[in-house]
């Protein structure tokens, strides 16, 4: 059938995207002068020794010596076989960071995107179907209102109204408490809110410009003729085709704040998360984790661009799987 | 009242307005027709003169505001007009069935045709997903569709357009109604599957014996599928009567006018001079007036003229059959085959599109 | 309706541009070579025969330098005001038309009131405003209007009443914790954000233009392979990987600007090429190759015109994003920590939030406003000039 080769040519795709990235990344690390190889030269010069052999030393102890299509085979192998090396500042292994880190952003990533996709759509229908209320301009100023907020702004305001002045949330991040909680419930309200805020804003302005055309189609019609209610009419005739756009603008609102800001939004909560593990890598100077973590991102990107073509054709039934 | 003389549908004083920006918009002005089971009405007219606007308020599918429909549409003896929504939704689509114009447009296009086909049924009946399939495959293999039931799961943008339209009969008709309501179902369609679908319709409705309310502004359809005709112009009643008297000897000038634009007739197919009356502000007297070329100052003052009976079962609405009036202004010259000058040979008509 | 209305005026304009074009554009172009011939010989100057540290104008004797970031920033301006402004003086008609369905969307107006405030603030504010200075003695004014416990500040610039330290007109949005004044920053910072903007867009718009346009003439192959670049383009983590060449690399403000627009054209290709594949199906562009006209003429004349609209609206939706990527980076502190920039200021005053929370405020909101202000204006370009691509847009 279509759809099979369809994602498999999609799949193919993506390997060949994020291959392109890795490359990229392994010749942006090739072409810097390496802090370790400088750092040993400085040493070995402020020791009284020879620069140049230390530098050797060092070289060959990190397979530098070798020829650049031999590193960047190697590099490749190590990147796809998850060989991603050792974090010096954490004393672990770079993917088994990864994985701790993981864990903590999914608990809010998880929220975050569910009501994002819930809420999203439904509000833009509802302001579509009220087009012009009150309640219309006042989801249009919301949409506006967390399309336009720095994440990381609104993220400290909060913190500073709710943690610090009222004390309804704690100012630090307990890592202690179980995932279903209660107080692991109220330490991510607000990062969720936050980064809810931040993504739902685009995802209520397509679906309301896209279902208020659907609302006037003549499948509408059609519908109330059959006596459809108007409650079903809305949940599966405008509901349905508003999907189609707005799979897109969901998935792809999702991905940038899922690769900017929550990487702010950690930082700001002090969740041990994924984008702060990248943040304290980069003031650690810890490279092998610097790199994990962004290959990690790029891999989510790659991943979720996937996805998004994916759910797009599937839910265009318009669309055949040739043509793409 | 007995139900057996009572008509399946009988329409009296239907208006139907809408509120808009600049005022209020007459669509349909007071307009009365029935339907017995079993015949087949068509409501002439050109586009615009309030014909669909008319059929889609029968059952209260036009948006109500800035809709407003008043009047009184009894249908097997039930006021649906006074029907609280809920009750009128459980006759749309179950009793009363629509098929509409574009058939592109009338089908969701994130739906299998199937998917479409059985909603009125989950919605009315209680049938399982089998049955409810059966169904429909049944239908569509009835209204001709090949491999019906492979086609079942098939999305509305892999038929064509004449297809699609069985489609949609086929989706009127799951809810075995009992009044059929086509508004202009052919006219998106060219003109060999056009001839197909009426023929379609034609069988149908002696199957399942319905009542068929058509609607069209060609009357080259008229003159195969219809029983009686009721001919409507910018909102009004103009003629109605049986579709043979009707077509041997049309009383009112508008519709000798239509009439002489078919080519059967000897017309050019040139269309009548002039645009339909601004609905926002209807002229006095008879709407045809100021296209008409029989008109005289009666015509132009008071209301629309009330129907006279020109024959058995063909009643009119025109000053000149009325008291006072003289037929013979309008018949004498006659309407017959080669008399094509009054329909304009140069004037193309704007209005007929 | 109004939409009908609306494109076909817009199909009379952009003829009419396309036109006195043709008669204008060496008006245009010989006063953008002109005023950049200076500009490009002082920059020759700057980089040739003055040191690292030699302010550029010293020779006038005024202590000021600049960077290439601003020989940029000025020739971003030059082209905007000989290419964007002065053609929509040339052209009356299309102007009043164009303004008469902007002011109906109200936000829209206030935006590019705000907008045109941060412009010149950013332009004329560093001229005639000194740099912010580090006055410790002053350090955490509170703004004008309000007050804090007198503790906070080291000594008050204003009045001390009830044991409250009142803040004053000297420091109307008050001081940071080194005492430097918060409105001066935020005014340094409006240059920052008016480069970013500017710049970023110039680039992405050369780049994406160029490439859609060569996409959709090359077709074939070359096209295939060029869309496929685009798409890798597209689904490129460009913050993660700038964090990458700023770990690796460092970098400042040149740095970024030059690697989020070099990531961020795709879009706009992608538009072009599918706009000109359309247009050069269209009537006038045949007949305008058949009367001789070259590729390059086709592109400016018929293509560039049709798609200047959409594009303006394109880049306008994505400088919203340039601002909020440097504001983050900024705030992270790992960017270069020299400029001047409201995320700079907003990290500054993170840690003194609870007791001066006008440092992160202040500039928290003007960053805000502009980036709200930027939305609002690119949605009413939206409807403005092409309202029927309203739905592809967003």
């Amino acid at each position: 059938m279509g759809f099979g080769r369809y994602v498999t040519a999609r799949v193919l795709w993506a390997g060949v995207v994020s291959l392109v990235i890795t490359t990229i990344t392994f010749l942006l690390l090739s072409a810097a002068p390496n802090p370790d190889v400088q750092q040993a030269a400085t040493q070995a010069a402020l020791q009284g020794g020879n620069p140049a052999e230390a530098t050797e030393r060092v070289r060959e102890l990190r397979g530098l010596d070798q020829p650049l299509y031999v590193r960047y085979f190697d590099f490749i192998r190590g990147v796809y076989t998850l060989d991603w090396g050792w974090s010096e500042s954490r004393s672990q292994p770079v993917l088994e960071a990864v994985g701790s880190a993981l864990y903590y952003t999914a608990q809010y990533s998880i929220p975050w995107t569910i009501l994002t996709i819930i809420l999203g759509p439904l509000v833009g229908v509802y302001s579509a179907a009220n087009m012009y209320s009150w309640k219309d301009h006042a989801a249009t100023g919301f949409a506006f209102f967390g399309y336009a907020i720095p994440n990381f702004f609104f993220g400290i305001i909060l913190l500073l109204v709710f943690g610090v002045w009222l004390q309804f949330i704690p100012v630090t991040y307990n890592t202690d408490v179980a995932v279903f909680s209660v107080e692991n419930a109220v330490q991510l309200t607000i990062p969720v809110f936050v980064l809810v805020t931040g993504s739902i804003g685009a995802v209520m302005r397509v679906s309301r410009n896209e279902s208020a055309e659907f609302q006037n189609a003549d499948f509408m019609k059609t519908a109330k003729a059959k006596g459809v209610s108007p409650l079903r009419a809305y949940a599966y005739h405008v509901m349905r085709p508003t999907l189609v756009p707005l799979s897109t603008t969901l998935v792809g609102q999702l991905l940038a704040l899922f690769l900017g800001s929550s990487l702010l939004v950690e930082v700001v909560f002090a969740i041990p998360g994924l984008g702060r593990l990248t943040y304290k890598a980069l003031i650690a100077q810890d490279t092998n984790l610097v790199l994990g973590t962004t290959l990690f991102f790029t891999f989510v990107a790659v991943v979720g661009n996937l996805l998004e073509d994916i759910v797009f054709t599937v839910l265009d039934p318009r669309i055949s799987y040739d043509d793409r | 009242m007995t139900s057996d003389d009572q008509p399946l549908l009988e329409v009296e004083d239907l208006t139907t307005t809408f509120s808009t920006d600049d005022g209020t918009l007459t669509a349909v002005d007071g307009i009365d027709f029935d339907v017995e089971t079993g015949e087949t009405v068509c409501i002439v007219g050109e586009s615009g003169s309030g014909k669909t606007v008319a059929t889609e308020s029968i059952t209260k599918i036009i948006k109500t505001p800035p809709g407003h429909i008043e009047g009184t549409v009894r249908y097997k003896g039930r006021d649906l007009l006074s029907l609280p929504e809920s009750e009128l939704r459980q006759i749309r689509g179950n009793e009363i069935a629509h098929i509409f114009q574009n058939p592109q447009e009338a089908m969701n296009h994130c739906y299998t045709v199937g998917w479409q086909i059985t909603e009125a049924l989950q919605i009315h009946r209680d049938v399982s997903d089998e049955e409810a399939r059966a169904k429909a495959v049944d239908l569509m293999d009835r209204v001709g569709i090949a491999n019906a039931s492979s086609r079942f799961d098939d999305y509305p943008h892999e038929f064509s357009g004449g297809q699609k339209q069985r489609v949609m009969i086929a989706m009127a008709l799951v809810g075995d109604p009992d009044l059929l309501i086509a508004d202009e179902p052919t006219t998106a369609l060219d003109v060999t599957v056009q001839a197909q679908i009426l023929r379609l319709l034609d069988d149908l409705q002696d199957e399942f014996d319905m009542g068929v309310l058509f609607v069209t502004h060609d009357l080259g359809v008229v003159a195969e599928i219809a029983d009686r005709i009721v001919v409507m112009y910018a909102g009004k009643v103009m003629e109605r009567g049986d579709v043979l008297d009707i077509f041997d000897r049309p009383a009112h000038p508008y519709t000798q006018q239509l009439l002489e634009c078919l080519p059967e007739f000897g017309g050019t197919g040139g269309g009548i001079p002039g645009t339909l009356p601004d609905p926002h502000d209807p002229p006095d007297g008879c709407r045809f007036a100021p296209r008409c070329e029989y008109a005289e100052e009666a015509c132009r003052t008071g209301e629309q003229p009330e129907e006279v009976e020109v024959a058995p079962d063909q009643q009119v609405s025109c000053v000149h059959y009325g008291p006072g009036g003289n037929p013979s202004i309008v018949r004498s010259e006659g309407h017959g085959p080669g008399d094509g000058a009054t329909g304009g040979d140069s004037e193309v008509g704007p209005a007929d599109d | 309706m109004a939409t009908k209305k609306s494109e076909e005026f817009d199909q009379v304009d952009w003829n009419e541009i396309s036109r006195s074009g043709r008669f204008d554009l060496s008006i245009n172009s010989i006063g953008m070579l002109v005023t950049t011939l200076p500009l490009v010989l002082l920059a020759v100057y700057d980089w040739q025969f003055l040191g690292e540290r030699t302010p550029t104008f010293q020779f006038v004797g005024v202590d000021r330098g600049l960077e290439s970031v601003d020989f940029f920033f000025i020739f971003t301006l030059l082209l905007a005001f000989w290419f964007l402004v002065l053609p929509l003086y040339q052209n009356p008609r299309m102007t009043r038309y164009y303004w008469k369905e902007f002011k109906q969307n109200r936000p829209a107006v206030v935006s590019l009131v705000w907008l045109g405030v941060v412009f010149v603030g950013g332009i004329v504010g560093p001229i005639v405003m000194d740099p912010p200075q580090q006055e410790l003695l002053i350090a955490y004014q509170p703004p004008v209007f309000t007050s804090v416990v007198d503790t906070t500040p080291a000594t008050c610039v204003g009045e001390v009443m009830n044991g409250r330290c009142y803040g004053t007109w000297e420091h109307p949005l008050g001081t940071t914790n080194a005492g430097k004044d918060v409105f001066t920053m935020i005014v340094y910072g409006m240059t920052i954000s008016m480069q970013i903007a500017f710049i970023t867009t110039t680039i992405v718009a050369t780049i994406g233009i160029s490439f859609g346009t060569l996409s959709a003439y090359a077709g074939g192959w070359v096209d295939e392979i060029m869309m496929r670049f685009v798409d890798i383009i597209l689904s490129f983590p460009t913050f993660l990987m700038f964090l990458l060449i700023l770990y690796i690399y460092g970098g400042g403000l040149g740095m970024f600007i030059v690697v989020f627009s070099l990531f961020a054209w795709g879009g706009t290709a992608r538009y072009v090429r599918s706009k000109s594949l359309s247009i050069s199906e269209e009537e006038f562009i045949k007949s305008s190759r058949i009367s001789g006209a070259s590729t390059y003429h086709v592109i400016r004349g018929h293509v560039v015109p049709n798609v200047a609209s959409s594009i303006i609206t394109q880049l306008t939706l994505l400088i919203p994003g340039f601002l909020l990527f440097e504001a983050q980076l900024a705030f992270l502190g790992i960017g270069d920590s020299t400029v001047p920039s409201w995320g700079q200021l907003i990290s500054a005053g993170r840690s003194d939030l609870s007791f001066a929370p006008w440092i992160v405020l202040a500039p928290g909101i003007v960053l805000f406003l502009t980036i709200l202000a930027f939305n609002f204006l690119g949605d009413a370009l939206l409807d403005a000039l092409n309202p029927e691509a309203e739905a592809e847009n967003t």
